[in-house]
């Protein structure tokens, strides 16, 4: 962040405060240029309906602008905002757990029983491959990011929801419980299949494929 | 004992432990049977993420994990998923091609506009 951009902001500290420097339109402009496709495609992942995350996306620009004053050089602009959207997003699922039931328990069945002999030890030809990871090439390829968002789709909705609330936005799981009504087992069984399922999406949409000639 | 008791796993087993010997035959036995099965331990290895395992099942972990490299990928393998979904969001906009529509970023910068007069 611009330093000598924050001196020149003053804010009230009152809600609705006015700012009046041209400096904060040109920074929250160009944070809709810079930042806007990245925000606008996190939120779709998590809302899946264009017009919810269009307007998560408008909710956390201006909540950056109101809460400009507390963004320091700690973190970057980009982990800033989506910081400022993870929030938006589970206030979305706040209010929606509301109205939406969690008591389907259907998704438990067990699909992956096929990977364990009965005795209940890993099938020796079906258990876990070696992953060869390569960290900091890895997370800047465009590919595998495109790979998790798939693997992500695949899983069924609530327990994707239940997934990203913990994984990605960082929940604590008491609050995810309290905002789903459901139990701590119920909660650890959904991130149990959830983390079953797309280990074995990614193994098999990545890790398998980069091993056989893309590393 | 029988030739067959010693090397019923598939070669190439990668575990420390295997059926590899006589002695090795008796301490995969061992700790197989006084330590979850693998079915039972990539349920816990779950949870553990988010809620600390006890000391007793530490070492059950542990032990069990000589005679099974495949539960300990597994673990690996969830610690490496946790902590890329955790910088998924920062990188959404790779994740996907679906543009954020132009009328909805005008409107949106008319909204920012507004607030910050």
């Amino acid at each position: 962040m611009d330093s000598s951009l924050a001196d020149t902001v003053e804010l009230q500290h009152d809600y609705n405060f006015t700012m009046s420097t041209p400096d904060v339109h040109a920074a929250a402009t160009r944070w809709v240029d810079d930042h806007g496709e990245c925000l606008y495609r996190y939120a779709l992942v998590r809302v899946r309906k264009a017009e919810v995350a269009e307007d998560l996306v408008q909710e956390t620009f201006l909540a950056a602008v109101r809460g400009y004053e507390k963004f320091g050089s700690r973190s970057s602009e980009r982990s800033w905002l989506v910081g400022i959207l993870k929030n938006k997003v589970v206030d979305h699922f706040r209010k929606l757990g509301r109205e939406t039931s969690f008591t389907d328990m259907e998704f438990l069945s067990d699909e992956f029983s096929e990977k364990f002999v009965p005795v209940g030890f890993w099938d020796h030809d079906k258990g876990p491959h070696e992953w060869k990871p390569e960290p900091d090439e890895v997370m800047h390829r465009a590919e595998f990011w495109q790979v998790m968002r798939d693997c992500l789709s695949k899983l069924p909705q609530k327990i994707r929801d239940v997934f990203t609330m913990r994984e990605m936005d960082d929940v604590p799981s008491k609050e995810i419980c309290a905002m789903l009504s459901i139990t701590d087992s119920n909660l650890w069984v959904m991130l149990h299949r959830a983390r079953m399922a797309l280990r074995e999406c990614l193994e098999m949409n990545w890790f398998d494929q980069t091993a056989g000639g893309r590393a | 004992m029988p030739e067959e008791r010693h090397d019923p796993s598939p070669t190439g087993n990668p575990s420390v432990l295997a059926r590899r010997n006589w002695w090795q035959t008796i301490l995969v036995e061992l700790i197989g049977t006084h330590t979850p099965k693998c079915r039972e331990m990539v349920r816990i290895l779950s949870q553990s993420m988010d809620k600390p395992m006890s000391l007793t099942m530490r070492i059950k972990k542990r032990l069990h994990f000589l005679i099974c490299r495949w539960c300990q990928r597994y673990e690996e393998q969830l610690r490496y998923i946790h902590e890329t979904a955790r910088q998924f969001p920062e990188h959404a906009d790779d994740a996907s091609s679906a543009p954020l529509p132009q009328d909805a970023k005008d409107r949106i910068k008319q909204k920012l506009a507004d607030q910050i007069r």
